[in-house]
């Protein structure tokens, strides 16, 4: 019975992980402009990130070990540099994007400038870094996050056409402005396979004292909490493809196109509903984001780490997550476009996929670390496919940035 | 064991199971006509950088002096034969309190992070 509260917490959890500006942004960009057709890459992402979720916590609840003490210790500092300098910089991108996310809805909300709200949503995230719990963040973030739930009840009540919906499911080739599809579909698998998600996972899974005994529910966690984030976001892209393109509105470039999507199912409530869910989603992130920066640097360098622990106990690793939030609110409140932002950080992050996933491959099939848990056959597979994957994405991001970027 | 491979870069804690850093350096002893020995192990800033090439480890070195005083110019020591235990975090029966490894994170608590109301 514990367990079974244990699992469906850590599904929510994850839940309210998996969807945030970025899967928001994406998914909604993809079906405005090419319908159901991108929602295989939805599909792709959620299976990758299932994979990768669990394997985190698998080598957590091990080894003891987060990912990121994991990579360290098993290739040397010299090696750990880079994903360490790639996962910091692009996750202060990421940040500022979910800071930008918030904002906007603030701007939705109030009709004042996003610029203004940047300063007070960093520091309203920064109090509950700076006071809160793990379990409260956590939990917080999980509950509030379920109102990006009204997605999926709103693609159904649109009543889609569900054989099309599958068959968007199968990766097709675009009909029209190829190179902006392709940039789409990096983009959305750069949302989806995010390092901060499972880096995350993994130091939670610490931080809540995870030992073996938890195998079975990390599995359940990862795969059913990846599932409903994935289905949300394709909730989200069949309402794009179904309400925005009957508007007119055949590309989103704009926020201020977006909060339309809930109000043909919902009427005012959809505003609100959507407004909501943005803000919600974008603002739980953004505490996930911002305590990942500092877990990264203090288990990189062997500090004392934890959200438990009071600040003046831990002045180092509540210095990162206090400048982090800071630096990031900093380009919204210059006006950088949030939504631009949030694109290109999500494909920069598909590009940087190599740096974190290849020491999965060795990490998970170290006996030292995994024992009798390494990974199988399909674990493996799955790993080299997200690895290649990574490596293409790698290669082709820039030059679809530039010819395909919005 | 192998060295580098079972030491360096682990998880280093004091004897009140404080995280103070990790395995960033060993210093070895060379023995004529026998193989050599470890007699302390680095941390910190310095010896990090030394590992990124001389360049780096000079300019930290200097950068640490300069922010830190003298006794900062050279990296944490702490000697093998104090180590207790070896699993997934190495222990030394050291107190991290009578070290200089957390300075600057004291520096931080009383300058900064102290000040701000709630910490």
């Amino acid at each position: 019975m514990k367990k079974l509260v244990e699992i469906s917490l850590g599904v929510v959890t994850s839940v309210g992980g998996f969807l945030e500006v970025g899967s928001m942004a994406t998914a909604a960009q993809a079906g405005a402009t090419f319908g159901f057709q991108l929602i295989w890459a939805v599909v792709l992402g959620t299976i990758c990130i299932i994979f990768l979720v669990e394997m985190a916590g698998r080598f957590a609840a091990v080894s003891h070990h987060t990912i990121c003490d994991g990579i360290r210790e098993r290739f040397g500092f010299n090696v750990f540099v880079w994903p360490l300098l790639a996962t910091l910089l692009l996750s202060l991108m990421v940040l500022s994007a979910e800071i930008g996310g918030v904002a906007i809805a603030l701007e939705f909300a109030t009709g004042i400038g996003f610029r203004w709200w940047a300063l007070p949503v960093a520091i309203l995230a920064w109090l509950l870094l700076w006071k809160g719990t793990f379990g409260f963040i956590e939990k917080g973030v999980s509950i509030l996050g379920l109102v990006t739930l009204c997605f999926v009840v709103a693609a159904v009540m649109l009543k889609p056409d569900w054989t099309a919906v599958a068959a968007g499911a199968v990766p097709s080739l675009p009909a029209h402005d190829a190179a902006n599809y392709w940039f789409m579909a990096v983009s959305i698998l750069g949302a989806s396979i995010s390092p901060y998600l499972f880096m995350f996972y993994s130091s939670g899974a610490i931080e809540d004292q995870w030992d073996k005994s938890y195998l079975g529910a990390n599995r359940a966690i990862a795969g059913l909490g990846m599932t409903f984030g994935g289905t949300i976001s394709v909730g989200v892209l069949i309402v794009a493809a179904l309400v925005l393109a009957t508007q007119g509105i055949n590309q989103v470039d704009d926020y201020h196109q977006m909060p339309l999507m809930l109000i043909p199912v919902f009427g005012f409530w959809g505003f609100v509903l959507f407004i909501a869910s943005l803000a919600v989603a974008c603002f739980g992130a953004a505490l996930e984001v911002g305590l990942q920066q500092a877990y990264l640097v203090a288990q990189g360098f062997g500090w004392t780490w934890g959200e438990d622990r009071k600040p003046r106990d831990n002045p180092g690793f509540s210095a990162v997550y206090t400048v982090s939030l800071f630096l990031a609110a900093i380009p919204i409140m210059l006006g950088l476009d949030p939504l631009r932002l949030t694109i290109f950080s999500m494909a920069l992050t598909a590009a940087s996929l190599p740096l974190t996933v290849v020491p999965f491959l060795f990490l998970l099939n170290d006996k030292r670390y995994v024992g009798e848990h390494r990974n199988g056959i399909l674990s493996n597979a799955a790993v080299i496919f997200i690895i290649a994957l990574g490596f293409v994405l790698a290669v082709v991001t820039i030059p679809l940035q530039i010819l395909g970027g919005t | 064991m192998k060295l580098l491979r079972d030491l360096l870069d682990k998880q280093v804690v004091d004897r009140e199971q404080v995280k103070i850093g990790k395995v960033d350096g060993l210093v070895a002893e060379l023995r004529r006509g026998k193989p050599p020995r470890i007699v302390a192990i680095e941390l910190g800033s310095i010896t990090l950088a030394r590992r990124l090439g001389t360049w780096p480890g000079r300019r930290m070195a200097q950068l640490a002096a300069r922010l830190g005083g003298k006794r900062h110019g050279e990296p944490h020591r702490i000697a093998w034969h104090k180590v207790k235990d070896i699993g997934i975090d190495i222990e030394f029966d050291v107190d991290v309190r009578q070290t200089s490894i957390f300075a600057w994170q004291d520096w931080l608590r009383d300058r900064v992070i102290g000040r701000i109301p709630g910490a």
